[in-house]
């Protein structure tokens, strides 16, 4: 009978409900941030700290994995187009694989990696710790100071990391490139920007905010929703990293079929 | 203190680089995809664009001038293009320049391709629509080309009987490639032939010094040529000639007024040729004459012999006889 009633509690199944009311408690979360970032006071010397620690720290990380990531790809597509004789199409192959996917993605991974752990982990410590309680207690808005701070940070710290790496894995691809074509560096970015159009900028620009906004949110809510105790910060952290990559990917795959639908209408 | 505007210059600097890396793509881009120069639009209608997308690029010359802008169901099965052309291109395209679509590589994107013109044509206005030309559709490529194949086959078969004949002997070809006779004789044409061809060139070569003494100085021709009396004496010659010959031609119209009158009886001569009872009256005129000559021969014979006239016919005979001694 007792089995019965605790069976009644939940709508379809335990793990399957507990996602819709966790999946609620993000969007109340995100709700609240949208209403916070209006209002003052306006932590503009912490945003601008959070820039320094999620833009600028991560930019060495970030740089030379986008260019491994150009030079390795354009290596690996050489062969393919050897076959055929189109080996002059590699800019053009790198700039769309670059700009409209791979900087995008590879920034937002990585960050994820970086970032999104950081701020899981520093959040949950300072709830273990009770750090954001003591702030409520000296009139002091936790959400505001922790959570939109670090949220507007990475929203826009990754489009211009975005940028640095599109850029930098371009330069890899194009020594690769020069060194085994012998391609001056004007044709090369001519073909580069050849095979680019305005969409492709823009919606990798629009697509590298949703994922900085993605990044900060889950991991300031992974932070902020943190069970107390020291296993508490690894679980944040953990879950951070993990949740954000997971909904990248979703959004990539949005992303696509919004682009190109108005690419092909 | 000093830390956190340390880091916030920095974040400024990341910042702007980062804007500055956007900024640049965009005007690079912009500036291929010729987004930020001043343009007019051309149109022109195809039946079938093969695949020809909004973007695509407009060549003239070989050089992109502009983009697809715009590409619209047209009448009942037809595709309007419309094309952003870059202004200062517009005094080269001509009102009846030509529009056609072409690849800009073997597999590359599909553009247009503008091109002929005249110059005594204006040069194209806002909106105006080209003449549009069909590409070459690939169908009807492979299908002349499958013709060639079977074009191709059927020679090589007419080949290879040929080649087949010949080397069996038939036919002249086949005789003068086995038939030893035949090579000899096919040898001794060519040896002719060689032969001929050397007196051809020393026929040349006469011809040519022929000519080149022609034009030696004093020789005729060189004085035909060159010589000015010996034209104006020719010159005189032929006038003296044409004088000569009108002369002969009035004496030739003389001659046959003359040939008129004597074919007319109102003459001497005219009456002796054609009356012919004149004639008949002058031949027994004649007769008489005849018989009258006789009787006077007789008559002389006889007075030579008369003892009168004797004398003088001996003495007569003995001077002769004398002369022809002598």
């Amino acid at each position: 009978m007792a089995g019965n009633t605790a069976e009644r509690n939940y709508i379809i199944s335990k793990k399957i409900d507990q996602f819709f009311i966790e999946l609620a408690s993000v969007f109340r979360f995100m709700k609240r941030f949208f209403v916070e970032v209006w209002f003052p006071p306006y932590e503009f010397r912490e945003v601008l700290r959070q820039c320094y620690e999620i833009g600028v720290k991560s930019l060495p990380l970030i740089s030379l994995t986008g260019f491994i990531v150009g030079i390795v790809f354009t290596n690996q597509s050489r062969p393919s187009l050897t076959e055929f004789g189109a080996t002059s199409w590699l800019p053009a192959l790198i700039s769309i694989a670059i700009v409209r996917a791979m900087g995008p993605l590879v920034t937002a991974l990585i960050a994820a990696g970086k970032v999104g752990s950081s701020i899981g982990a520093e959040i949950a410590s300072m709830k273990v710790t009770e750090q954001i309680d003591a702030m409520e207690v000296s009139a002091t808005n936790p959400f505001k100071y922790l959570v939109v701070t670090r949220v507007l940070a990475s929203t826009f710290m990754i489009p211009l990391l975005v940028m640095y790496v599109d850029f930098v894995a371009l330069m890899g691809a194009f020594i690769n490139v020069h060194q085994n074509e012998l391609t001056s560096l004007t044709t090369f970015f001519v073909e580069v920007f050849e095979a680019l159009t305005f969409l492709d900028i823009f919606s990798s620009l629009i697509k590298s905010t949703v994922f900085g906004f993605t990044i900060g949110i889950v991991g300031c809510y992974k932070g902020y929703t943190s069970s107390k105790g020291t296993e508490g910060v690894g679980k944040a952290a953990n879950a951070a990293v993990v949740m954000a990559m997971f909904l990248i990917f979703i959004e990539e795959l949005l992303a696509l079929q919004i682009v190109n639908f108005f690419r092909f209408n | 203190m000093k830390s956190e505007n340390k880091k916030s210059v920095i974040v400024g600097i990341f910042t702007l680089i980062g804007i500055v890396i956007l900024v640049a793509g965009i005007m690079t881009l912009g500036g291929q995809q010729k987004k930020f120069v001043k343009s007019f639009r051309a149109k022109a209608v195809f039946d079938d664009v093969a695949g020809l997308q909004v973007g695509n690029n407009v060549w003239f010359s070989g050089v992109k001038i502009g983009t697809v802008r715009k590409i619209n169901f047209y009448g009942d099965s037809q595709v309007e293009i419309e094309m952003n052309i870059e202004e200062k291109t517009r005094d080269f395209i001509r009102k009846d320049s030509k529009a056609t679509i072409s690849s800009d590589g073997l597999i590359g994107n599909k553009i247009i391709v503008i091109y002929g013109g005249t110059t005594q044509a204006p040069p194209i206005e806002n909106d105006d629509r080209l003449v549009s030309v069909m590409p070459l559709d690939t169908d009807k490529m492979m299908e002349t080309l499958q013709e060639n194949n079977r074009n191709l086959v059927s020679i090589t078969n007419d080949l290879k009987n040929l080649t087949g004949k010949i080397s069996e002997g038939e036919g002249i070809i086949g005789a003068v490639l086995t038939d030893s006779l035949l090579a000899d004789n096919f040898r001794n044409m060519l040896s002719n032939l060689e032969n001929t061809t050397i007196n051809s060139n020393k026929i040349t070569s006469d011809l040519s010094s022929f000519a080149s003494k022609m034009n030696q100085e004093g020789t005729l021709l060189d004085n035909l040529v060159k010589d000015t009396t010996v034209f104006k004496s020719l010159q005189a010659t032929a006038k003296s000639l044409e004088s000569t010959t009108k002369e002969a031609s009035a004496a030739a119209t003389n001659f046959n007024l003359a040939s008129e009158k004597i074919k007319e009886t109102d003459n001497a001569l005219g009456m002796l040729l054609n009356d012919e009872q004149f004639a008949q009256y002058l031949k027994g005129t004649l007769e008489n004459l005849e018989s009258g000559t006789d009787r006077l021969d007789e008559n002389l014979e006889a007075l030579q012999h008369s003892w009168l006239l004797r004398r003088y016919f001996r003495r007569q005979a003995r001077e002769q006889a004398a002369q022809e001694e002598n």
